[in-house]
């Protein structure tokens, strides 16, 4: 696990991004981690570039972590360029953030100085001038390259014919050079939309009403599926995003189990989610755009459609199950609803896990009984084992009888022992105690697992448990 | 059924590590567990390998030779030896064990195939196989019901020699498993035999056992699950204990003793024939060997061969007809000739204690007179010892591949094996697969690598792990150390050995299974150095030496430049010019006394004939300073001390000890003297000397050289030697160890200090070019050699494409003398093929970068490489423009205008490129060809090291003895000799070198500093010696290396070290090259350095 992101306190104690986060705990011992969520950081900046737009109308994305604003005409709103740019940072300020900004002439370059100015100039042309030619963010070779050739500023680079660097460096260095100059168009993508497909519906007349509003959707998420077949892609999570005219915007994502691309599992699942709302979809005056995301694609293969249209239910009986399980995780929340998973481990209590049913099943098949052999695991296994009193042969001999809760048995037949040693590795002292368990079977047909805690000479007077029944 | 409690049982299903990966024990610990247990024996059986098996006799040896010494004897124990053949085609696993010298034959054949069928490393063996080669074997099969018509057709063709393994594994249902085999081999009509499937000796090796399970699935111990075993029962059991769990069945626990009585095989019985070289009609090996070695006495001495020489031939020729060699003989005498009849001649010459031998002499194997140097013969071969002579050849290293190849066609692949060498886990790589297996991340494990100086060393000490910064008390850690330092001593793979072949006479493949090895057209056996010494087979080392290459290379140059024709005898001898050089300690390049210790020891030894450079070589070794021999002869030699041979009393000799040791006044230098000295003062017999040689070489693990205290004390004082000087010379030569040098190795190694001495003094352009062209090789980088060449007046060129060759090259000045023009070889990436493409098109010189891509066809790369290396300038280009025009050229142009011969891309505005400034011109000449002809990087640093007060190298050598001083450079050299008491680095700024001497005890406090510098500050005393040596005693150490990133430029300065130093290129400590060196590096470096 590395560092994705890190804070100034953190920057102070030297570590980086990009950092082992073994490496950081090894060097800072009180260290805060949070996981780091794509997906979650990508919303914050959305909504953001939501409250971003009492600046301008026109803001873009600068995933993950810029926004770009067109204030061009707009700034005297705010009193002026220098009161706006306050008045951003004011706010920013209240929520924790820390603030690089810029201004410039295009979008390229107003980005460009905001991530790579290091020195001041005394205007905004100087100032891109100046900038290293790592702002054209060209191949790092390509960079060196420039570099090394003394070119080491985005004035070095203007100064030369551009033939000798489109001759050198390709078009596309020659048209980023370009529009960082101001000499080529910067088109500005507002509120670019980074999820990888999208579907999204303006209207020029706001819709009243949730029921239309749902329509829609139905629609939008028809076309993203198409798009997404023909990516052989399918969606693990779909967030539908509805902008009410005033202003406001909601949003409203689920998430599948597996990859899909069925139409009706995703508007089931968006009508579940509806419904259990706590403060439901309001379109006030309307809701004027209602824009379709699927931010997580995973691979799906083309599946056959049925002659009358839709996709051939899949031939394993676990597909019905999938979607029960994603519609209550959906109902229900996502860790509430859970299933068991084969865990690959001797230790009997820890061979199966609890998992939310959401998560992709781990790629293990519950192990398959050898042909002809007994079970050898009782259905039952008591969670802590329950303490017996045994009376039995040393050192690796069967009980010849037991006592648990208060009930004497005798043991008419008997297999094992089956010795399972411990997880050394995960034990101080890299031992622990071996178990020797047995399948018994008592004078009434009753069959036990049990097992001695220790060998004789690990400890000297080694526990009895009951770890199970069998019937 | 009635317990017998006298029965007995035998493991025969016994894994040692090596089943790489797989056992988790030595072959050692298998034995003394065994013979803890009461077994009557044990079987060896490794994975599809008997490359273990002689671990397993060699330490029942060393058990048997330590309890001895405490006055035990140990129960005998019958060890046999096998193989369990694991398949590939759905077979169970068989384990084999051959009874006679047949079935071994049958058996390593069938494992040979199994080897020669697939890549390095891997078997692959089929049932088929089997069935074929399974004549006198006894077979145990580790089956279950499903295997019933493959045991029956083993049965058939087997009749009486299978058995059905059986194991009590705790697996739950073991009785009923154990009932239904029994039913099974009933049906089938064989023996069932109780076995418990061994990986590690005792219960206490699981946790290796899991974690080598998970480096060998490749995963961690978390992850693994099922791939482990549920419990630590594997290992090897009492037979108390095996009669217990098989109660039920107790004649297959009977039934091992019935199979070890069976085996009557041991691999002691492996007879071994020498392949009987051809000779001419009507001689035999050994009257052919006779004549050519008295025809060759005839041609030294036309006269009359001289009476001392007389009597060691017919010594020597007695011997080897009495035990049989003469063949040996002949073969190394083939190999040489043949690597003499080649045109060029490869230069090649024997080494090691070969050169005692008047007989390799005349054969001209080695170049040493041993009758003038008055060399001990018995130190090569002696009639008791009776084991196989040793003769080590050095060859060319550019061109031994050729000699190799000649062997395997002289004797083809079937009689012909390198051997090989056991590739141990180094700290390194242990600490990188057990952390993987423990699920520590890549980061903390690499972190922990970094910080090991070294990676030869055998252990890891919890220092490395606080260096790291990891705390030693967390679990991960501490279970990580003690991983580590277990594994350690494991074996990892198998790989050849640098050049040791054994040749049979009959096909090889039935003595020892033969392997490929990774090279294309090498074969090798699965057996190393020290198991076949242990079982006396007979091999011929054809090892590789750098300064051969580069003295023949140099001779070549001089041939072409008319500076003479040379060869190894021809060079002027005893010439006082090359002394006057050495005794200035200027040796840098030169043969063996090139190291810091060795440049320091020059100007205090004086080495003024021939046999002061034989003492050089061999004095600054391990062996003479632990025996504390260097200070005592310097003394002597230098008339501060009187020089004394005790007398022993009438009527002995009482010049006997000056007849000895007078060449070395007194004091014992080489093995030979000490050996002497056994046998003239203590009345030793030469064979129980030689024992004192081997037990002075390993008596640090067994004691036995205490049994030689008592004789050799004991014999000095019956002979009237005073006790006081008997136990002097006892513990002189007791400091020897193995490391002290044979006199006879010494005498070939100073002939090539000599001769490249000399071409170094009066040649030193062609030297430089000799060297430079014979890279990797010798201790010091490129820079450094040609840093010393142009102290040296030697005028160095810089690559250019209209001059320089692929090889470094010589170019006539106006004066008359040669100056170095560096080859495209220097150049980092370059290939061979682009040079010769250059040096071919070049009929008229290039005027522009994109003429030379068009004529010399070169691609994109080779440009840009050429112009970073600033090899345009002869086109009028430096590096900025001509690396702005190498971007221009486009690739797969097709060459439409190129007949026409016109500038394809047309003319084009100037780009007017800003000049580069100085500092980026060096650090991107040491970028691209690892050193700079224009500057030193710390010249620009200069000012900033003098406003804080820190000298430079001049400024060091200029300073008062004793002065405190500080100091900067660039790291060459990071060393730790001998004890490791005390650390000596050097540095280089741009007008010289510092030597600076750490102790260990100011190291442990700087190591981060010491280990990870590339600029390094260093405050200390000046210390200067009466020869005019200095040294900084340093006492603090900082890392300066962010200096260089402020440089100015974005070039990263990464100097080359040197390949002495010890951090970057981890050397061999000592006594480990003959156990576990890499051939990779043995290669490169010279065999046999200072302090070790």
């Amino acid at each position: 696990m590395r560092i994705a992101s890190i804070d100034t306190a953190a920057l102070a104690v030297g570590l980086r991004v990009g950092m082992p986060l073994a490496d950081a705990r090894a060097q800072v011992g009180e260290l805060a981690v949070v996981p780091h969520d794509p997906v979650l950081d990508q919303d914050w900046l959305d909504r953001l570039a939501q409250g971003c737009a009492r600046y301008s109308p026109l803001v873009a994305l600068d995933a993950p972590d810029g926004l770009i604003l067109d204030i061009a005409g707009a700034e005297h709103l705010y009193g002026g360029e220098a009161d706006l740019v306050a008045d951003v940072e004011r706010r920013l300020a209240r929520l924790g953030l820390n603030l690089r900004h810029a201004l410039g002439p295009t979008a390229d370059a107003a980005r460009a100085l905001a991530r790579y100015q290091t020195r001041p100039a005394p205007d905004e042309g100087q100032a891109i001038r100046r900038l290293p030619v790592a702002a054209l963010e060209l191949e790092a070779e390509a960079t060196t390259a420039l570099v090394r050739a003394g070119l080491k500023t985005i004035g070095d680079l203007a100064s030369r014919p551009m033939a000798n660097i489109a001759a050198r460096f390709g078009a596309d260095a020659a048209m980023a050079l370009r529009r960082l100059l101001g000499d080529a168009p910067s088109p500005l993508d507002p509120r670019i939309a980074l999820p990888p497909v999208v579907a999204e519906r303006r209207f020029a007349e706001p819709l009243g009403s949730t029921a239309h509003a749902t329509k829609v959707l139905a629609e939008l998420v028809g076309e993203a599926i198409g798009d997404l077949a023909e990516r052989g892609k399918g969606g693990r999570h779909f967030r539908a995003t509805f902008f009410r005219s005033d202003g406001l915007a909601r949003s409203i994502a689920i998430e599948t189990g597996h990859p899909t691309r069925d139409t009706g599992l995703v508007m089931r699942l968006f009508a579940e989610r509806m419904d259990s709302l706590a403060d439901p979809l309001d379109p006030g005056f309307g809701f004027d755009m209602i824009r379709l995301a699927v931010p997580r694609l995973e691979a799906l293969g083309a599946t056959q459609l049925k002659l009358e249209g839709g996709a051939v239910r899949a031939a394993n009986e676990g597909a019905a199950m999938d979607e029960l399980a994603d519609r209550l995780a959906t109902r229900l929340g996502r860790g509430r609803v859970r299933r068991l998973r084969p865990a690959d481990t001797h230790i009997p209590e820890q061979a199966q896990l609890e998992l939310p049913a959401a998560d992709a099943p781990l790629p293990l098949a519950w192990p398959a009984p050898e042909e002809g052999e007994p079970p050898t695991r009782p259905f039952h296994l008591f969670d802590p084992p329950q303490p017996i009193e045994v009376i039995a042969e040393v050192p690796d001999g069967p009980p010849h009888q037991f006592r648990w809760r208060r009930q004497a048995h005798a043991v008419r037949r008997y297999e094992g022992p089956e010795r399972i040693a411990a997880e050394w590795w995960r034990r101080r002292d890299n031992g622990g105690l071996t178990r020797d368990y047995y399948r018994v079977e008592d004078a009434q047909g009753r069959r036990f697992w049990l097992f001695r805690h220790g060998l004789y000479d690990e400890k000297p007077n080694p526990r009895w448990y009951i770890h199970g029944v069998f019937a | 059924m009635k317990e017998e409690p006298e029965a007995g049982f035998a493991e025969l299903v016994a894994a040692t590590n090596y089943s790489f990966l797989r056992g988790a024990s030595h072959a050692i610990d298998m034995v003394a567990e065994a013979i803890r247990l009461g077994m009557p024996g044990i079987g060896i059986a490794d994975r599809n390998s008997v490359a273990g098996v002689v671990r397993a006799l060699t330490g029942l040896r060393k058990l048997g030779e330590k309890a001895a010494e405490k006055g035990i004897e140990l129960p005998p124990l019958k060890i046999v030896v096998g193989a369990r053949l694991v398949f590939d085609d759905g077979t169970p696993d068989i384990i084999a064990y051959p009874t006679t010298r047949h079935g071994w034959g049958r058996l390593t054949r069938m494992l040979t195939i199994g080897n020669r069928r697939t890549e390095k490393g891997d078997c692959v063996m089929k049932f088929k196989n089997l069935l074929i080669h399974c004549e006198d074997m006894l077979l145990i099969a580790m089956a279950t019901e499903k295997d019933e018509f493959l045991l029956r057709r083993l049965a058939r063709r087997a009749p009486g020699g299978l058995w059905l393994g059986a194991t009590m594994p705790h697996g739950g249902a073991d009785r009923r498993r154990l009932s239904r085999l029994q039913t099974l081999a009933d049906r089938i009509g064989i023996p069932l035999l109780a076995t418990n499937d061994a990986l590690y000796a005792t219960r206490e090796q699981r946790p290796l056992h899991d974690v080598v399970t998970c480096i060998r699935e490749g995963t961690n111990l978390n992850d693994a699950g099922g791939l482990l075993r549920a419990n630590g029962e594997r290992h090897l059991k009492s037979p108390q204990e095996m009669h217990r769990l098989f109660r039920s069945c107790p004649e297959a626990v009977d039934e091992s003793i019935r199979i070890l009585d069976r085996i009557a095989f041991s691999l002691r019985d492996l007879v071994y024939e020498y392949p009987h070289e051809p000779v001419p009609e009507g001689w035999e090996p050994q009257s052919w060997l006779e004549h050519m070695v008295r025809d060759a006495a005839n041609k030294l001495h036309p006269n009359e061969i001289p009476q001392r020489w007389q009597e060691v031939l017919d010594e020597e020729l007695t011997l080897i007809r009495k035990c049989n060699f003469a063949c040996y003989f002949l073969t190394v005498h083939d190999i040489v000739k043949f690597a003499r009849t080649q045109d060029p001649p490869i230069l090649c010459q024997g080494r090691g204690s070969a050169a005692n031998s008047l007989v390799c002499y005349l054969l001209e194997i080695t170049s040493i007179d041993p009758i003038a140097n008055n060399l001990l013969f018995t130190r090569f071969l002696s009639e008791e010892r009776r084991e196989p002579p040793d003769i080590d050849v050095d060859f060319e290293h550019e061109r031994r591949e050729e000699v190799m190849q000649y062997i395997y066609r002289r004797y083809t692949r079937r009689r012909a094996g390198i051997a090989a060498t056991v590739i141990h886990y180094r700290p390194r790589s242990a600490v990188r697969e057990v952390g993987k297996a423990l699920g520590l991340s890549e980061d903390v494990t690499q972190r922990l690598a970094d910080t090991t100086w070294g990676s030869w060393g055998s252990e890891m000490p919890i220092e490395r792990f606080i260096e790291a910064g990891l705390d030693p008390e967390l679990d991960d850690i501490a279970r990580l150390q003690w991983i580590v330092a277990q594994l350690l001593t494991f074996p990892r793979h198998l790989s050849q050995h640098v050049g040791g072949y054994v040749l049979t006479e009959d096909r090889l493949d039935e003595t020892v299974p033969i392997h490929n090895a990774a090279m294309e057209d090498r074969t090798f056996i699965e057996w190393d150095k020290d198991d076949i010494d242990e079982l006396k087979l007979m091999k011929v080392d054809v090892l590789a030496l750098g300064m051969l290459t580069c003295i023949r290379k140099c001779f070549d140059l001089m041939r072409v430049h008319d500076l003479g024709d040379h060869d190894l005898k021809s060079v002027p001898p005893e010439d006082p010019v090359v002394y006057d050089m050495l005794c200035t300690g200027d040796s840098i390049g030169v043969f063996q006394v090139e190291s810091r210790a060795q440049i320091n020891m020059l100007p205090r030894l004086r080495p003024r004939e021939f046999y002061d450079l034989v003492i050089q070589v061999a004095i600054v070794r391990p062996g003479p300073i632990e025996g504390d021999m260097v200070h005592p002869y310097l003394k002597r030699r230098n008339g501060e001390e009187a020089v004394d041979y005790p007398s022993p009393s009438s009527p002995h000799d009482p010049q006997e000890l000056y007849n000895l040791l007078h060449r070395t006044f007194g004091v014992p230098l080489f093995q030979e003297q000490a050996m002497k000295l056994a046998i003239v003062a203590a009345e030793f017999t030469a064979d129980e000397a030689n024992g004192l040689r081997r037990a002075m070489a390993t008596f640090r693990n067994v004691g036995t050289i205490d049994q030689y205290e008592e004789k050799m004390i004991g014999g000095m004082t019956r002979r009237g030697y005073e006790r006081s000087f008997a136990e002097r010379c006892y513990n002189q030569i007791k400091g020897f160890g193995s490391y002290g040098f044979p006199e006879s190795h010494a005498q070939s190694f100073a002939k090539l200090v000599y001769v490249s001495s000399w071409l170094k003094c009066h040649h030193p352009a062609v030297f430089a070019c000799g060297i430079l062209n014979s890279q990797p090789m010798g201790f010091y980088a490129p820079a450094q050699l040609v840093r010393d060449a142009r102290d040296h007046g030697v005028e160095v060129r810089e690559v250019d494409v209209n001059a320089s060759h692929w090889d470094n090259s010589l170019e006539p000045r106006d004066d008359g003398s040669l100056a170095l023009r560096l080859g495209f070889r220097q150049v980092d990436g370059f290939r061979e093929e682009w040079a010769n493409e250059i040096v071919k098109a070049r009929s008229t010189p290039f005027a522009s970068v994109e003429e030379l891509a068009r004529r010399a066809n070169l691609p994109s790369r080779a440009l840009r490489l050429l112009a970073e290396a600033d090899a345009c300038r002869s086109m009028g280009l430096e590096r900025r423009p001509a690396l702005w025009d190498a971007r221009r050229v486009r690739q797969g142009v097709l060459p439409l205008f190129g007949a026409a011969e016109t500038d394809e891309l047309g003319a084009e505005e100037d780009a007017q490129l800003p000049p580069t400034p100085m500092v980026e011109h060096v650090l991107t000449d040491y970028q691209t060809t690892r050193l700079s002809l224009k500057g030193h990087p710390m010249a620009f640093l200069r000012r900033d090291f003098e406003r804080e007060g820190v000298l430079s190298a001049a400024g060091v050598a200029a300073a008062k003895n004793g002065a405190i001083v500080r100091t900067a450079g660039v790291v060459l050299i990071r060393q730790r000799p001998g004890k490791g008491n005390a650390i000596f680095v050097t540095l280089e700024d741009e007008g010289g070198v510092v030597n600076i001497l750490l102790w260990a005890r100011h190291f442990e406090r700087y190591r981060r500093a010491v280990m990870a510098s590339r600029l390094m500050l260093a405050e200390g005393e000046v210390q200067r010696s009466k020869e005019g040596v200095i040294h900084l005693m340093a006492t603090r150490i900082v890392d300066r290396t962010a200096m260089l990133d402020t440089l100015g430029s974005d070039r990263r300065f990464e100097p080359d070290v040197c390949r002495a130093d010890e951090v970057k290129y981890p050397q061999l400590p000592r006594g480990y090259a003959a156990k576990h060196g890499h051939p990779r590096d043995v290669r490169i470096l010279p065999k046999s350095r200072d302090f070790h």
